[in-house]
C-alpha cells in the first residue's frame, strides 16, 4: 500500500459512522444526478453522475472494509441488511398480491385504465419478487 | 436478552470502542448489545464470553417471560 493512500484511506475509513456516511454520501449524489438530469433535461450528464456515483460508491464498499485497519462492518450490518431487505420483499409481496389482481379487475370492468408507469412499476415489483426466488432457492440450498 | 456487559466493560476499565475492537465489531453493535437491542451470534457471545473468562449464560441470560 502506498504511503499515500494508506492515509487517505484511514480518513474515510476510521471509524463506521464515517464510512457510511461517505460511501452513502456518494450513492446519493449518483441519484441526486440521475433525477437532476432527467429534471433539467441533460440525460447524459445525469446518467455520467449516477454511474460514476454507483460505481465509486459501489467500490468503496466493497474495497474499504479489506483494506481498512478499522472495524467497519461486522454481523450487525448483516442482521441489519437480511431484516430491511425482508422488510422490503414483504412489502413488494404485500401490495403485489393485495392491489395488482385489483388493478387487472378494475381495468377488465373499464372503472380503470393501468398507465405504461403503472405498467412499469407492476413489471419492477414482479422481477424483483422473481430474483428474491431465485435468491431464497440459492440461499435456502447453502444452508 | 439480559446481559451485565456493561458492568464487566465498565469493571474492566474498557470503553466500548476499545472493548470492540478487542473481539472484532463495531462500536455500535456493542452499543446495541448493552442496549437490549441486538442479541449477538453465538459465535460472538462465546467469544465476548471468552474475552471475560466467563461462560456465556453468566454473560447473557434471556427476558424472564422467555423462561
Amino acid at each position: 500500500m502506498s504511503d499515500t493512500l494508506q492515509p487517505t484511506i484511514e480518513t474515510v475509513a476510521g471509524s463506521p459512522r464515517r464510512y457510511k456516511r461517505v460511501v452513502y454520501s456518494i450513492f446519493v449524489v449518483g441519484i441526486a444526478g440521475l433525477f437532476a438530469g432527467m429534471l433539467f433535461d441533460m440525460p447524459l450528464a445525469g446518467t455520467t453522475t449516477y454511474l460514476l456515483g454507483a460505481w465509486i460508491g459501489g467500490a468503496l464498499a466493497a474495497v474499504l472494509p479489506r483494506v481498512s485497519s478499522a472495524t467497519l462492518t461486522d454481523e450487525r450490518d448483516t442482521a441489519v441488511h437480511r431484516h430491511a431487505s425482508g422488510l422490503t420483499i414483504s412489502i413488494v409481496g404485500t401490495v403485489g398480491i393485495g392491489v395488482v389482481p385489483a388493478l387487472y379487475a378494475l381495468e377488465a370492468a373499464g372503472r380503470l385504465t393501468i398507465t405504461p408507469t403503472m405498467w412499469g412499476a407492476i413489471w419492477m415489483g414482479s422481477a424483483l419478487f422473481l430474483v428474491w426466488g431465485g435468491c431464497y432457492v440459492y440461499a435456502d440450498n447453502l444452508q | 436478552m439480559q446481559t451485565d456487559l456493561p458492568e464487566r466493560r465498565e469493571a474492566a476499565g474498557l470503553s466500548q470502542g476499545a472493548l470492540a475492537d478487542a473481539v472484532g465489531v463495531t462500536r455500535q453493535t456493542i452499543n446495541a448489545i448493552e442496549r437490549d437491542r441486538y442479541d449477538p451470534s453465538l459465535e460472538l457471545a462465546f467469544v465476548l464470553a471468552d474475552y471475560f473468562d466467563c461462560r456465556i449464560e453468566e454473560l447473557f441470560e434471556p427476558p424472564a417471560d422467555d423462561e
